[in-house]
C-alpha cells in the first residue's frame, strides 16, 4: 500500500499514478511526511493539464484556440493514465500555450472592441 | 536563498489578493447590473458582428441570475457555463489554497474520455444553439424561458 503524497489516498503497491488525483507516485522527490515541499516536487510530481483555465477561455469566447487547449488537457490525462510522464509534460506545455494564446487573443479583442464601442458612442453624440 | 523565497511568497500573496479583489469587484458589478437589460456590459463582438451565439453566450447573464439564486434562469441562459462552474470554482479555490498553504485540495483527475466528451459537447452546443428549427432555439440564451 502506498499513500499519495498529494491527496493521501491509498493506492496499490504497483500503482504508478494515484487513482484519486493522478499524482505521480514514482516522482523522484516527494513531499516529506511532515508536509513540507521539497525542491523538485513540482517538477517531478504532478503534471498540470490546465483544464480549468482551458474551459474558462473557451467559455469566455475564444473558440478555436480554447478547444485546442481542452484537447491538449485531455491528452495530458490520457498520457498520465498510460504512465507516459514525458508525453504528459509535453502535452501540458501545449495546453498551457494554447490557454495563454486564447487569453491573449480574448484580451486583445476585448480591448479593440471596447475602443470601438467608445468611439462608436462618441460618434453618435 | 531564504530571503528570496520569502519575497516570492509575499508577491504570490499580493497576486492572489489582487485576483480576489478583482473577482469580488466583478461579482459585485455583476450582482448589481443585469447584463440582459443594462448597458454596463458591452455586447459580445461575435454576436454583434455575425449574430451567432458562441458557446459562452449568455454566461454573464447566467452568472447574474445565479448571484440572485435563480438556478433555473441561469441554466436557461447558458447551461454549459452553469454546469462547468462547480468544477471551475473548485479548481480556482484549490489554487488559492495552494498559494496560502502550499498544498492543493485533492485533485480531481478527470479521465481523458470525459475531457474529449466535453470538447465534443462544446462544439455541438455551439452549432445547435444557432439552429433555427425547434427544439434547438431552446439552447440559445434564454431559450428555455421563452425569452428569445
Amino acid at each position: 500500500m502506498i499513500f499519495c503524497s498529494q491527496c493521501g489516498t491509498s493506492n496499490t503497491d504497483d500503482a504508478i499514478l494515484c487513482t484519486q488525483c493522478g499524482h505521480n507516485l514514482r516522482a523522484p522527490l516527494e513531499t516529506s511526511p511532515a508536509g513540507g515541499i521539497q525542491p523538485g516536487y513540482r517538477a517531478g510530481g504532478h503534471v498540470p493539464n490546465y483544464l480549468v483555465f482551458a474551459i474558462v477561455v473557451t467559455v469566455l469566447c475564444c473558440l478555436p484556440t480554447g478547444i485546442a487547449a481542452i484537447v491538449y488537457a485531455a491528452q495530458v490525462n490520457a498520457k498520465l493514465a498510460a504512465g507516459d510522464i514525458a508525453g504528459a509534460q509535453e502535452a501540458s506545455k501545449n495546453a498551457k500555450m494554447w490557454c495563454w494564446i486564447s487569453a491573449g487573443a480574448g484580451l486583445l479583442v476585448g480591448i479593440l472592441w471596447a475602443l470601438l464601442a467608445i468611439l462608436g458612442v462618441m460618434s453618435h453624440r | 536563498m531564504r530571503k528570496l523565497s520569502v519575497t516570492g511568497v509575499n508577491s504570490k500573496y499580493a497576486g492572489l489578493l489582487g485576483m480576489l479583489a478583482a473577482v469580488a469587484a466583478g461579482l459585485a458589478v455583476l450582482h448589481a447590473f443585469d447584463p440582459a437589460t443594462s448597458g454596463v456590459f458591452p455586447p459580445c463582438p461575435l454576436l454583434a458582428l455575425t449574430g451567432w451565439y458562441c458557446p459562452g453566450c449568455g454566461s454573464l447573464r447566467a452568472f447574474h441570475q445565479l448571484l440572485h439564486g435563480n438556478l433555473r434562469n441561469a441554466l436557461a441562459m447558458n447551461p454549459l457555463a452553469v454546469l462547468t462552474l462547480p468544477f471551475l470554482a473548485y479548481g480556482m479555490a484549490s489554487y488559492a489554497i495552494f498559494v496560502v498553504r502550499g498544498r492543493y485540495l485533492p485533485r480531481i483527475f478527470v479521465p481523458a474520455p470525459w475531457i474529449r466528451g466535453l470538447c465534443v459537447a462544446v462544439l455541438v452546443f455551439a452549432i445547435a444553439r444557432n439552429l433555427p428549427t425547434y427544439p434547438f432555439p431552446l439552447l440559445a440564451p434564454g431559450g428555455l424561458l421563452g425569452l428569445r
